[in-house]
């Protein structure tokens, strides 16, 4: 959702015309594509993806019919052509001006000392694009690097000067023009930055690529770094999630109910939808469980619901549910419950939050459960990930979805902690679960810590885990100490 | 300028370097006679016909060059030597075997033009 913007900016905005990047999160970054006859500069270090992304942008082209014209003054058409079929790319469309040196080049008979670069070769190269520009009229041009140029102009200024003259021929000739640069500390791409109307930066660090707008003149745009994939498509791009001031969005009021009359008399009804629930505890206390047993209510409902798993194996999950009376299988089956097991390091927060998004935005949903909040910690690649599932809770939240967050905590029993993360600040409501030692047997005992929508019991129940399903008991109103774990019967 | 001026003697090892001298020349309305090894070079000396200007770009070549240049010296053909470096000892030793100066490379055209215009006129 667009930030409140005046009004008089937003019309300007729609009228724009853009031009799709090729790459559909790219896109969402800027809003619908880039801009119109404008150049944009592409920077980023050798093997960032800007020669992707180049073309991305040109096939995008090709494919509605525009003309699109690559212009490389670097890697030859011969090889750009056999990297992009390695990667599945069609460049039927595109068409190639080739000024990357000749092997000949290399042999006496190309190679001169005798004139600088800027005398011998800016005529030449000129008339060779401005004939193909006149003649192709491209609509679309890639030029991979301009930085070439700077060694075809005598100085900074001619450089700085030329570069100017170059790209105002290409946009008012009708050309939206995306251009690389290559830079170093001795010789930086500033005055590039500059002339351009927006900038895209890519960057590549260990095993994490991020894809930013730094600059994106007459247009709105998502700020800060999305992750970035380079892969067998191509590239794909995940913008991040920024938790927005929703506006005019439709809430539908209710109330999801898990089926357990006791458990429903505690939270006053059942879990509303569009609010965030952790339900926190020890291990193997039952959380998961209690959660799916929300979903399986629903299901009854035929309504959809996702469980995202990052710590136990589909299969398990299957069988241990259906040895409790939660059919996940027939769920799974009749397509009211999707489990999506995650591979441990395979995701960004950013990709993880769009395989979230379109999960719900295609096939709906009325729960989402993310199991676990540590395990999305330890699986998910990247830093601050407590932000990016608040970004991502928020978001759900917005879509109307009920969001169940595992949360485990450490200590089996001894002094209470609702979380040991800090992420109860992003709960609508908590769900705690505890186990008491009474008489030597461990019990499991469940209370409610917070509910923001509704009043909600205080006291604790006990409950049981049994085939024939979760039996919750009567609330514990005679014992003291529960919270400690070891309870005592009040005297 | 026009064609009506006697042509001018270009000598250098590298061909695209005399191609390239000739192309910015001939822009300028000058023919060009052009020698890539030291024998075609004596042999056009040793010929009949005159040249306004003789430019000579030593890369490449032994200190026999220094033996053809003094030969251009001596039948008054206006020397020119063509440097790949800014060093004192090969400014001395042109000037010393009948150069009347030395260029550095890279030439800016315009610098040469604007040389060779003045010396063709001198001469």
């Amino acid at each position: 959702m667009v930030q409140v913007a005046g009004s008089s900016e937003v019309i300007s905005q729609q009228s724009l015309e853009r031009l799709p990047t090729g790459i559909v999160g790219l896109d969402e970054i800027l809003k619908g594509g880039f801009v119109a006859k404008r150049a944009y500069l592409l920077h980023g270090n050798p093997g960032s993806g800007k020669t992707t992304l180049g073309l991305h942008f040109l096939m995008a082209g090709a494919k509605r019919g525009d003309q699109a014209l690559y212009i490389t003054m670097g890697e030859t058409e011969q090889q750009i052509r056999e990297n992009a079929s390695s990667v599945g790319f069609d460049l039927t469309g595109i068409k190639f001006l080739d000024l990357a040196p000749s092997p000949d080049f290399f042999a006496q008979l190309q190679s001169y000392d005798i004139f600088s670069p800027a005398d011998v070769e800016r005529d030449p190269t000129t008339e060779r694009i401005t004939a193909e520009v006149e003649s192709l009229k491209p609509i679309r041009v890639f030029i991979d690097a301009m930085t070439h140029f700077r060694y075809l102009s005598s100085d900074d200024l001619q450089f700085r000067r030329q570069t100017h003259s170059f790209l105002r021929f290409l946009t008012d000739s009708g050309a939206t023009v995306l251009f690389t640069s290559e830079y170093s500390d001795k010789q930086p791409d500033d005055d590039l930055q500059y002339m351009s109307d927006g900038i895209v930066r890519l960057d590549h660090e260990h095993d994490t690529r991020t894809i930013s707008v730094t600059k994106f003149r007459g247009s709105d745009f998502i700020g800060g770094s999305h992750s970035l994939r380079l892969g067998a498509k191509g590239m794909e791009v995940f913008p991040r999630l920024v938790p927005t001031i929703e506006t005019k969005q439709e809430f539908v009021t209710g109330i999801l109910s898990s089926g357990i009359p006791e458990l429903d008399e505690m939270v006053h009804g059942g879990l509303e939808r569009g609010t965030v629930t952790i339900l926190t505890g020890p291990t193997g206390v039952g959380k998961t469980t209690m959660g799916m047993q929300f979903m399986k209510e629903a299901a009854g409902r035929g309504e959809r619901s996702v469980i995202y798993t990052f710590e136990e194996w589909t299969e398990a999950l299957l069988r241990r549910s259906a040895n409790i009376n939660i059919p996940v299988a027939a769920m799974v089956e009749r397509g009211t419950l999707s489990v999506v097991q995650i591979e441990p390091l395979r995701y960004s927060p950013d990709e993880f939050a769009r395989m979230v998004r379109k999960d719900v935005e295609d096939n709906g949903a009325s729960i989402v459960m993310i199991d676990s909040i540590s395990g999305y910690r330890l699986s998910v690649r990247g830093e601050d990930l407590l932000r990016h599932i608040h970004a991502l809770a928020k978001y759900l939240q917005s879509k109307n979805v009920a969001v169940i967050l595992i949360n485990e905590v450490d200590d089996i029993i001894g002094q209470f902690k609702a979380t040991e993360i800090a992420a109860s600040y992003m709960a609508d409501n908590i769900i705690f679960f505890r186990y008491l030692e009474i008489h030597g047997e461990l019990r499991r005992t469940l209370g409610v810590l917070k509910k923001r929508h509704s009043d909600f019991q205080k006291t604790m129940r006990e409950y049981e885990i049994t085939k024939y399903g979760i039996k919750v008991g009567k609330p514990l109103t005679e014992m003291r100490g529960i919270l400690l774990g070891v309870p005592q019967i009040k005297e | 300028m026009g064609t009506s001026t006697l042509p001018i003697l270009i000598v250098g090892s590298n061909v695209r370097n005399l191609e390239l001298l000739a192309q910015f020349l001939k822009k300028e309305g000058y023919e060009c006679i052009s020698a890539t090894k030291l024998e075609q070079f004596g042999q056009i000396l040793a010929g009949e016909d005159r040249y306004g200007l003789a430019l000579v770009d030593i890369a490449g070549f032994d200190r026999s060059i220094w033996g053809y240049c003094e030969q251009c010296s001596n039948q008054n053909i206006p020397l020119l030597i063509i440097s790949p470096q800014q060093v004192t000892s090969i400014r001395q030793e042109s000037m010393s075997h009948g150069a009347q100066g030395v260029l550095f490379k890279p030439l800016v055209v315009k610098e040469l033009v604007n040389l060779v215009n003045s010396m063709i006129l001198e001469s």
